[in-house]
């Protein structure tokens, strides 16, 4: 203690420090709380309240205007099982959707992420080219593959016509029996780069020697691939399903932007027909019933997804 | 499989290997950007000498006055409406968003698994869950048509995916500098943005990056929320723009290639960090 401090300075310090301590016993039970109540607060009410305001919601009639409600029970979903048949396609969509995204972007992110794990000359540019379209805006992918598919300007129709196929060539997004394709198509484009980066980091945790030693046994590249880093993807290969999952099923912008839905309703998904029923033709009760189907849809594959995250606390 | 092909490339059948290896991928490649190339070509090109040799010629001249047309005719107030929301909602998301994730690491505290589950779930929420009663709420609250009411629901979108990354490098930083800090009596607060923080300035600069494109790029919620034109942010716009003007493909090209281009300059000077951010964001 320095000779300068005077004894009332002393005890000031002592109590103090000892107060702090008391403090700071008392400020651990509510002091995290206090880290938390931003982020908490604006997470509640813009996402956790207005979802569970939606899930009672598509227990009513309501225009979105009128004063009152009218309490209906299950209703909107009797509707929309039994007479609504632009709901029967946005599900069947739905589901095409959820196929091609769980088979093209993930296999292809596979495949260029074994392609581009070697360290080539020049693999990281490669990775970058491939991992490009994945930074652009679905709206903006969206209008761009809308030229693409242009039937007289696009560069298909006139690839094909180049290469003596004019007889493939279509009005690509207004056939109703074909336009939804396209739109998966585009989509695919923007998200092979992201199984592709997952696959990448889950290679690279796979230790050189493992290949050496396989190497070694005599196991040329298809085995090595099928009895050694395949088993060790497994992991990331699950993240990567319920991910791809989850995007897909939250597709919305490309469709708005390439096909509107039409030709007539035929590339409506569960997202552009809510927003369509809402606030096209304002029937919020049957909107938002449509809006809990997604949830439920995405909940399949997002509860083992979720397991996973918090499985290491 | 991850042989270093370039470095076996003395023997003579090796080299004739690496050549086909490479025009492959650059074929590939090529192909693979074909709708970026077009967009650009197209971009280029005067209007008509795109009705006449389509969109994958190259320009008979170079047109610029595509963008500067494009612009004016709207582009610009698009393009600094996504400065504004991008430039308010990231620092502030960010701000909460590792406040939240330090608590839930690094503060003993016994509710940080239910909650860090509970603001999980915000990652699976389809947004058109929320849309209804968020419409009714911003209605009631006079922000329906405001950049700062956009604001305010893309900050509480972001909390997820940020407290998620964040949560993931806080829990990297050891919890003995940690400890030797309470001890030496430093407050929560101080440790939080003096040894917490900088030790995690990879994961911020990550998660700017990642929050910063994927603000620029949202769609459906200014869709829904934003209604007069001048307050359009770029996609919505450029969808807008490419309704209204949908046979000037020449100057719609140069709208898109505007919105574009900072997300390319990011991407290009940046890319490390968005491979750190999606890492942390599935350790």
């Amino acid at each position: 203690m320095a000779t300068a401090s005077t004894p009332e300075k002393t005890a000031g310090l002592m109590s103090r420090a000892s107060k702090s301590a008391k403090a700071s016993d008392d400020q651990l039970r509510f002091l995290p709380w206090l880290f938390l109540a931003p982020a908490l607060i604006i997470y509640s009410v813009v996402v956790v309240y207005p979802m569970i305001y939606s899930s009672w919601l598509s227990l009513f009639r309501w225009d979105g205007v009128a004063p009152t409600k009218v309490f209906v029970g299950l209703e909107n979903y009797g509707i929309l099982l039994t007479q609504n048949d632009v709901f029967w396609v946005a599900l069947k969509n739905n589901a095409i959707w959820l196929v091609a995204a769980l088979l093209l972007p993930t296999s292809t992110g596979l495949g260029l992420a074994i392609l581009l794990n070697s360290k080539f000359r020049g693999s990281h540019i490669f990775r970058s080219i491939f991992y490009f379209p994945s930074v652009l805006s679905l709206a903006v992918v969206g209008l761009i593959w809308t030229w693409i598919y242009h039937p007289d300007l696009g560069l298909l129709n006139q690839a094909l016509t180049a290469a003596g196929l004019k007889a493939f060539t279509r009005n690509w997004l207004s056939d109703p029996n074909i336009a939804l394709y396209p739109v998966i198509l585009a989509a695919t484009w923007n998200a092979v780069g992201l199984p592709m980066l997952l696959f990448l980091a889950g290679l690279q945790t796979i230790p050189e020697e493992l290949h050496e030693a396989a190497k070694v046994e005599g196991a040329g590249p298809v085995r090595r691939f099928l009895y050694v880093t395949f088993p060790l993807l497994r992991e990331t290969t699950l993240v990567v399903l319920a991910i791809t999952a989850i995007n897909a099923l939250k597709a919305y912008d490309i469709i708005y932007a390439m096909t509107n839905g039409g030709p007539a309703n035929r590339t409506q998904l569960l997202s552009t027909w809510m927003y369509f029923l809402t606030y096209n033709y304002n029937q919020v009760g049957l909107g938002t019933a449509i809006a809990v189907v997604l949830f439920l849809l995405t909940l399949m594959f997002a509860i083992p997804y979720i397991r996973f995250m918090t499985r290491k606390t | 499989m991850s042989q270093p092909l370039s470095q076996n490339a003395s023997a003579p059948g090796k080299s004739t290997k690496v050549i086909l290896f490479y025009a492959g991928l650059i074929l590939a490649t090529l192909f693979w950007l074909a709708p970026v190339i077009t967009l650009i070509l197209t971009a280029l090109k005067d209007a008509g000498d795109f009705a006449v040799n389509g969109a994958f010629s190259l320009p008979k001249f170079i047109r610029w006055a595509n963008f500067s047309e494009a612009w004016e005719t709207g582009v610009k107030n698009y393009f600094w409406n996504s400065v504004l929301v991008t430039g308010f909602k990231v620092p502030i998301g960010i701000a909460l968003e590792s406040m939240a994730a330090f608590a839930l690491t690094h503060m003993h505290f016994k509710w940080a698994d239910r909650i860090f589950t509970y603001i999980l779930i915000g990652l699976i929420v389809p947004m058109q869950m929320t849309l209804v009663p968020l419409t009714l709420l911003m209605n009631a609250l006079n922000l329906i048509d405001t950049l700062t009411g956009l604001t305010i629901l893309y900050i509480g979108f972001g909390v997820p995916f940020g407290v998620l990354v964040m949560r993931g490098f806080f829990r990297t930083v050891p919890v003995a500098i940690i400890e030797a800090a309470r001890i030496d009596g430093c407050s929560w607060w101080k440790i939080f943005y003096r040894i917490a923080l900088p030790l995690a300035l990879p994961a911020v600069v990550s998660l700017c990056i990642l929050d910063g494109v994927a603000t620029w790029n949202e769609f459906i919620l200014a869709q829904i929320f934003l209604r007069s034109d001048e307050l359009r942010t770029l996609p919505l716009g450029l969808v807008q723009f490419s309704t209204q003007f949908s046979t000037q493909y020449d100057q719609l090209a140069a709208a898109v290639l505007i919105s574009v281009v900072p997300i390319v300059l990011v991407f290009l000077f940046c890319q490390r960090y968005f491979v750190a951010g999606i890492g942390g964001a599935v350790k």
